[in-house]
């Protein structure tokens, strides 16, 4: 099954257009979606949630019209919103049971054991009498990743799920995502690179709205090889720097800056060159060396 | 300046928001709505003005009611909206202190809702100054009467109310939690104040609004004067009020600073802190960090998407919804405080007129029930229940942030709505269960074991609940649509204002007004009656609505991110499918089918006329033929009639003959007939040659012009045909006269001759909007040419036929009973002239009979029949034994009773009870009646009181019907029962039933209006007249009285005697009161006076021959006031009652009880007594209408020294003791 994201705009009321003509192809796996705060993911996710509806465009999952046939859509559809809220006085199993019946789980006996799954999957199950009130963030979110995963989801929209998580957190949750991933389409987005270079078999950058790059990160990193040179200066030195190169990105170490720069060949001036990653990817076409930004609109 | 920066803020974040301007301009509607329609269209009868400073007031407390129900999310969102933004981290963490924090917060919200609360003023002011209004019923513009209703109302229930809706909002972080507070104050003033201490003067106390103590008591207490004059001031019980709950609004802020932290709010509760479970908080998983590599090994479930998953989600939703409700505060209450209340209110109301009913299960559910549309019932604060769980519910996914989840996962936008709509049902259903316990429960407590529960649940459920349903699915779809929740609940408010009050919107045909229907009734006797089917009709057809709105609230049920309009009719078009399609087309089909049905019925079949078009058409009648209401007619001098009644069909036929006598000294050429246009009238004939020149039948004037004029003393017989049958059913119901069981109906269905005055307009307000010049409601006293001379009464037979099971009623003694086919007959006639209004009945009735005997042997036996209710019997043996009594004491003191028989019937209705109507030789009595229960032979005796009053009135004087007319029927068979229940019962029953009398007219210090002489309301009839007369009796003696009330009567019921008047009777007491007192009988009748004794002090001592000597320090004052209720204090010399009392005895045993003169002002008197005193002072029984009755009399503080006795001796030599 693969989804289609063909030319999708959406302009919000109050004229920020918050995707523009974004087509993407999505196969089974899991797909990463990076971008900056603001730059439209959680719009495309909410289309794709079947919450919002774009301008113009159309969407197809397989051979279900999403922008349609919305009821066959979410019959077959996981989400786990950026940011959501529990019933603070229902208990974590209780609720959990709940949402199983809204999901179309109606036969009691396969409900309980999903549920018990879930929970166990979640490691919540020995919190499972406890009210939901008074569960930390990650416990929260890892009940939302329970609700998403109910009735076997064939896709799995999951919106910067790992931002409330402790690193022992992230990494359970990730690799629950994966393994779901093998047979559905996983998405999800994110503002933290590394979510996708250990998981995502393929990848899009987007900001303002635009898809910039759509690619695999292991190619996209191969890529970039030798094209990203690196050197540590004093902070007085950053805007000479920054005057003379392409710097993608700065970083302190111990009080003094990392430069990297894109350049396709030596830059000299006592630049070393690195082993690009996807951070570099990523900044090299946030800031339109690479990809579909147009050059004037980045500088 | 932190304060002044919060309160800031928040005013104007506040001021810029949509709701607070709706709430603004709704007010200022309602306002200017309230006056428009209840005071300028009922303006007025007197030539008082409608912009009194009462008037004011009161549509100032009604305005605040409705602020109250809307305005509460002004004080929640300032006090919660960071909790609930979940911004309070920021807030909380800012340098500043609770005070400037909360302070700012409430101050802002006050000022604000002082503002809001404003709107009703200036509606108010819009009502009366907009155009459109005769300025002519416009007083000057007093601003100080907007002002103080403002000052004294309106601020002070806003500073209440905005502090307790803040203190709960603060509290639960929450701020729906606000309407709380406003359902809590309108709980108080309805329902606790309102029903459970109204009687004590508590309710006046603790209503927080203003209903019982502005519009309740001092449209009692004031004079009319007052009334059009005098403002509102911050006094008496007013005063204490606004004390009292500014007081509790104080307490509430206080705890709500010391309470409040500046602290993260967790889930934990004070239940949970007191539990204080040993496994607290630690759901942290078991394994950190583990990288966990077991395979995601979620079972493989097959779902179901069709229709079943769509009921489980229902029923899913409905049990989430159910749960929620029943767990939260608003809930509990509803399903815990109003059931046990409910059991109070119950006992409560089983009372009437201070005297205990039996709690028959139709009185008890009578209690639990009410229309949706009374908004004045306690029960008003159902509808405002489901007005708020509908929000809670609609906003429930959203409010907890779970909507997103929720409304990605399958299925349509049907389980939701339904669920949450069954889940609201389910509360009501196990509300009702819990009412239904709480009634049985209260009968249990009375003692009482017929349960009926098959009546309860026909009735709660079959009857109330659907009421309940209708308004929760309107409620609910008012949410979703609007989909803003403070603006759904202002939205669902302003629907349900709409609701009860549509009559002032100009709203009138129940199918006009959502959920509206006519009643149903229920008694004993008739059971439902015909009254199910139109009700049923009705909400069958608001049910097809609601099917409609609930399709409609599903297609634009919100789901997903966005929610503006253009998405959600978008949305509307993708939901609108074939399923969707057909199952409008269906509501749409049943909704024009049962519509249609309904409106054949109301308004084809039956005539339907708004009350408007109803006064067009009296006012055209008066307009028309007013010109003919002076002209001579024949006089009606016999009856004769035929009446068939058919139970089963609802219908009845008579035909009739009128013998006709020219009474007047003129020849009579034209015959005026007037016809009800209700009953179809055929066949007016006359027994000679007569034609018709005139036949309205709309309005029902008929004129004959006889070709041989009617010659003074010449009669002629008019012959006719009724027939009644009920077509369908009316607008109000069916309305049937003629049921299955417990037919009544009058001669009002019968022609009449000549003009009907008594279809004429009455109200000043309704004849101004028509045109005509303002009639008196009554004549003048003084009015020689309104006492014509009396018809002498006629006479009357018939012959009813009813079914055979039945029993028929009619006046006049039973001759004849026979069957024929299928239906019984009975012929009765009357042995002397009865007045021209006749009952008749029919019901299963069984009939108790007995014999009366004069008891010295003279004059004729009197058979006595009371038709009743097989099942009611309770009732028969005293009311036999009160008629006994009375034939005893009335036929010896006042003349003989005229008929040979005394029919009491009774007919279905549950009324309070006291409701006999007493006819010559025929009473009848609602059933209520029977369930008057005196709980020992000891205790009051009310229903005998009733009966003897009843009777009294066979002994009534033919009067005129002039100003006084009441006093001359009502007041004259109080005093005539007051003196059969002393001669019958004893004196104890007698002194019960004047503290009766007394006590169910607390408000005796009203002192209103005109004298005693031209007295018409109930107060006067009912109350002061009888007193009257009975001090009369005491003072001159009771066989003077009766003396002049006997001549009364026998100068005025001959034949050809004019119709008595109060100045008849005045007369007669003249006569037989001594010089010595005419003062008195002056005072009572022909003025408005007031006596104010108290005795100050009693001291005693005891003397050397071992008596005891009493000294009183009394203070007396008289005043009089005139129509106008302006007051005059005139020097008193009256003859006043001093009694001693001993210890434990009662009045009838005094130790001393004299005669005594009393001037104005203070005074000592001196009494010696043969054993010690206990209690002493003047006019022991309160036979001198006195405000404050209980000063009359004082302990006796008994003096051990004989010193200062000896001192106050002295001055007291001054003091004549005078015996009479």
């Amino acid at each position: 099954m693969t989804l289609k994201i063909t030319n999708i705009s959406k302009t919000y009321s109050n004229g920020v257009q918050a995707l523009k003509n974004v087509s993407l192809d999505i196969p089974n796996g899991m797909y990463g979606l990076l971008g900056p705060n603001g730059a439209g993911k959680s719009t495309l996710m909410r289309i794709l949630a079947t919450l919002q509806d774009p301008d113009n465009g159309s969407i197809q999952l397989g051979d279900i019209d999403v922008l349609n046939e919305k009821d066959k859509v979410r019959e077959t559809l996981g989400y786990l919103p950026q940011e959501f809220g529990v019933y603070p006085k229902a208990k974590a199993e209780d609720l959990l049971d709940y949402f199983a019946i809204l999901k179309g789980i109606t036969e009691r006996r396969a409900r309980k054991e999903v549920v018990e799954a879930l929970l166990r999957q979640t490691n919540l199950w020995d919190v499972r009498k406890q009210k939901l009130g008074g569960f930390s963030g990650g416990m929260k979110q890892r009940f939302g990743v329970a609700v998403a995963l109910l009735g076997n989801p064939k896709l799995m929209i999951v919106d910067e799920p790992t931002a409330g998580l402790d690193p022992a957190e992230r990494v359970r949750f990730l690799n629950l995502l994966s393994e779901l991933g093998e047979n559905s389409v996983v998405l999800l987005s994110t503002h933290i690179v590394e979510d996708v270079s250990e998981l995502c078999t393929r990848m899009a950058i987007i900001n303002r709205g635009e898809i910039l790059l759509e690619a695999e990160p292991l190619k996209a990193v191969e890529g970039l090889q030798g094209r990203i040179w690196r050197k540590i200066v004093d902070k007085s030195m950053l805007s000479l720097v920054e005057y003379e190169h392409n710097v993608i990105s700065t970083k302190l170490l111990s009080g003094r800056t990392v430069v990297h720069i894109y350049s396709e060949e030596d830059p000299g001036n006592g630049f070393e060159t690195v082993a690009p990653d996807l951070e570099d990817v990523y900044f090299t076409t946030m800031s339109g060396h690479v990809g579909n930004l147009k050059p004037e609109t980045a500088l | 300046m932190r304060f002044w920066g919060i309160f800031k803020y928040e005013f104007s974040y506040q001021v810029q928001r949509f709701w607070t301007w709706l709430i603004f301009f709704a007010l200022i509607g309602f306002g200017f709505l309230f006056v428009r329609v209840n005071f300028i269209a009922d303006a007025l009868y007197s030539d008082s003005f409608v912009n009194t400073p009462f008037f004011i007031a009161g549509a100032t407390v009604m305005g605040c009611l409705i602020w109250l129900g809307m305005s509460a999310v002004v004080a929640g969102e300032a006090a919660a909206r960071d909790v609930q933004t979940r911004m309070h981290p920021l807030t909380y963490t800012a340098p500043i202190s609770k005070l400037e924090y909360l302070g700012g917060r409430f101050c802002a919200a006050l000022v604000l809702n002082a503002f809001i609360i404003f709107a009703v003023q200036l509606g108010i002011l819009l009502g009366y100054y907009a155009p459109g209004v005769d300025a002519g019923i416009l007083g000057p513009f007093r601003p100080a009467a907007y002002l103080t209703a403002y000052a004294i109302i309106a601020l002070p229930n806003a500073i209440i109310a905005t502090a307790i809706q803040f203190s709960l909002a603060v509290r639960s972080g929450k701020a729906m939690a606000s309407y709380l507070g406003s359902f809590l104050l309108v709980f108080m003033g309805f329902f606790v104040a309102g029903a459970l201490l109204w009687k004590r003067s508590l309710g006046t106390l603790l209503d927080p609004i203003g209903i019982r103590f502005i519009v309740e008591d001092l449209a009692h207490l004031w004079t009319t004067v007052e009334q059009s004059t005098r403002l509102i001031g911050l006094e008496g019980n007013i005063l204490i009020n606004r004390l009292l709950w500014l007081g509790i609004a104080l307490v509430a802020l206080f705890v709500t600073y010391f309470g409040f932290r500046f602290v993260h709010r967790t889930e934990s509760n004070w239940f949970n802190r007191i539990l204080r479970r040993k496994k607290m908080y630690s759901p942290s998983p078991t394994r950190v960090g583990v990288i966990d590599s077991t395979p995601v090994s979620v079972p493989h479930i097959n779902r179901t998407f069709g229709f079943t998953m769509h009921v489980r989600k229902t029923l899913a939703f409905t049990w989430d919804s159910f749960r929620t409700i029943a767990t939260s505060w608003a809930g509990l209450a509803m399903l815990l405080a109003v059931p046990l209340l409910t059991v109070l209110i119950v006992a409560d109301q089983m009372v009437s007129g201070g005297m205990p009913l039996v709690p028959i299960t139709a009185r008890v559910i009578s209690v639990l029930t009410a229309p949706l549309s009374a908004e004045l019932s306690r029960w008003v604060i159902i509808p405002l229940l489901l007005i708020y769980f509908a929000g809670e519910l609609v906003w429930r996914e959203r409010e907890a942030r779970l909507g997103e989840i929720t409304d990605t996962m399958p299925g349509s936008e049907w389980p939701p709505l339904l669920g949450k709509f069954l889940g609201l049902g389910f509360v009501l259903v196990v509300f009702t269960l819990l009412q239904m316990g709480a009634g049985i429960l209260a009968q249990v407590l009375m003692g009482y074991q017929h349960f009926e529960i098959w009546l309860y649940i026909k009735i709660l459920f079959g009857l109330q609940l659907p009421e309940y349903l209708l308004f929760a699915m309107l409620a609910l779809v008012v949410h979703v649509l609007v989909d803003q929740k403070y603006v759904g609940y202002l939205v669902a408010i302003i629907t349900y204002v709409f609701i009860a009050l549509s009559t002032m919107f100009g709203v009138e045909h129940n199918m006009l007004v959502y959920g509206a229907g006519p009643a149903w009734s229920y008694t004993d006797m008739g059971g439902f009656g015909s009254s199910i089917a139109p009700w049923l009709w009705f909400k069958a057809y608001w049910a097809a609505w609601a099917l409609l709105l609930a399709i409609v609230a599903r297609l634009l049920w919100v789901r997903g991110k966005e929610s503006n309009i253009r998405v959600r009719l978008q949305w509307a078009k993708q939901r609108f499918t074939r399923s969707t399609a057909w199952t409008a087309a269906v509501a749409g089909a049943l909704l024009f089918t049962l519509g249609g049905f309904i409106f054949y019925n109301t308004n084809v079949l039956n005539n339907y006329r708004t009350a408007a078009e109803i006064n067009k058409q009296r006012a055209e009648y008066e307009r028309r033929y007013a010109k003919y209401g002076s002209i001579a007619q024949p006089q009606l001098a016999a009856t004769t009639l035929h009446v068939e009644i058919y139970p089963n069909l609802q219908a009845a036929d008579i035909t009739g003959t009128y013998r006709l006598v020219n009474r007047s000294t003129k020849a009579i050429d034209a015959i005026h007939v007037a016809t009800v246009p209700r009953v179809k009238t055929k066949a007016v004939t006359f027994d000679r040659a007569a034609t018709s020149v005139l036949n309205d039948e709309e309005l029902g004037y008929w004129i004959y012009k006889l070709e041989k004029p009617l010659q003074p003393g010449d009669s002629v017989q008019l012959k006719f045909q009724v027939q009644v049958a009920q077509q369908g059913f009316r607008e109000s119901g069916a309305d049937a006269p003629v049921v299955a069981n417990g037919t009544y109906f009058s001669n009002e269905w019968l022609p009449a001759i000549g003009y009907q005055k008594s279809r004429e307009l009455i109200s000043a307000s309704d004849r101004r909007e028509q045109g005509l010049k303002p009639r008196p409601m009554i004549a003048s006293l003084y009015d020689q040419k309104a006492r014509k001379g009396s018809s002498g009464g006629i006479a009357f037979e018939a012959v009813v036929g009813t079914a055979k099971d039945q029993v028929a009623v009619a006046p006049g003694a039973l001759r004849r009973t026979w069957q024929k086919g299928n239906r019984r007959y009975f012929l009765y006639a009357t042995d002397a002239p009865i007045g021209n209004e006749l009952y008749f009945f029919s019901a299963k009735y069984k009939v108790h009979e007995a014999q009366w005997k004069n008891l010295d042997g003279k004059g004729h036996p009197v058979t006595i029949r009371v038709y009743h209710h097989p099942e009611h019997t309770t009732h028969l043996e005293g009311m036999v034994r009160s008629i006994k009594a009375s034939l005893d004491y009335y036929t010896k003191e006042f003349g003989p009773y005229r008929h040979k028989h005394v029919s009491f019937v009774e007919y279905p209705g549950n009324g309070d009870g006291a409701g006999i109507h007493a006819e010559p030789g025929l009473l009848f009595y609602e059933e209520g009646f029977t369930f008057l229960k005196p709980e020992d032979p000891e205790s009051f005796d009310f229903p005998f009181a009733v009966v003897a009053h009843e009777m009294a009135h066979q002994w009534t004087v033919p009067y005129a019907n002039v100003e006084g007319a009441p006093v001359m029927s009502e007041s004259i068979a109080w005093y005539y029962a007051m003196k059969a229940v002393e001669n019958a019962l004893g004196p104890a029953q007698l002194r019960q039933l004047i503290n009766f009398m007394r006590e169910s007219h607390v408000r005796a210090e009203i002192r209103r209006g005109e004298p005693l002489l031209r007295g018409l309301d109930p107060y006067m009839s009912y109350r002061k007249g009888p007193f009257a007369l009975y001090t009369m009796s005491e003072y001159v003696g009771a066989e003077k009285v009766n003396h002049a009330l006997r001549q009364l009567l026998e100068k005025h019921r001959t034949t050809g005697a004019p119709p008595a008047t109060t100045l008849d009777l005045y007369r007669e007491l003249r006569t037989v009161t001594p010089d010595s007192l005419q003062y008195l009988l002056h005072d009572l009748f022909e003025v408005n006076t007031y006596w104010d004794l108290e005795t100050k002090q009693a001291t005693a001592e005891q003397t050397e021959t071992g008596q005891w000597q009493v000294t009183l320090e009394v203070k007396a004052r008289k005043e009089v006031f005139d129509s106008a209720g302006v007051e005059t204090e005139i020097p008193m010399e009256d003859w006043v009652m001093v009694g001693v009392l001993e210890e434990g005895k009662s009045i009838h045993e005094p130790l001393y009880l004299k005669m005594h003169r009393i001037r104005s002002g203070e005074q000592t008197i001196k009494v010696t007594v043969p054993r010690k005193p206990a209690r002493a002072g003047l006019d022991l029984t309160n036979l001198l209408i006195d405000s404050k009755p209980e000063n009359n009399t004082i302990e006796v503080k008994v003096n051990q020294t004989g010193k200062s006795a000896k001192i106050i001796s002295k001055n007291a030599k001054q003091q004549k003791e005078v015996i009479l």
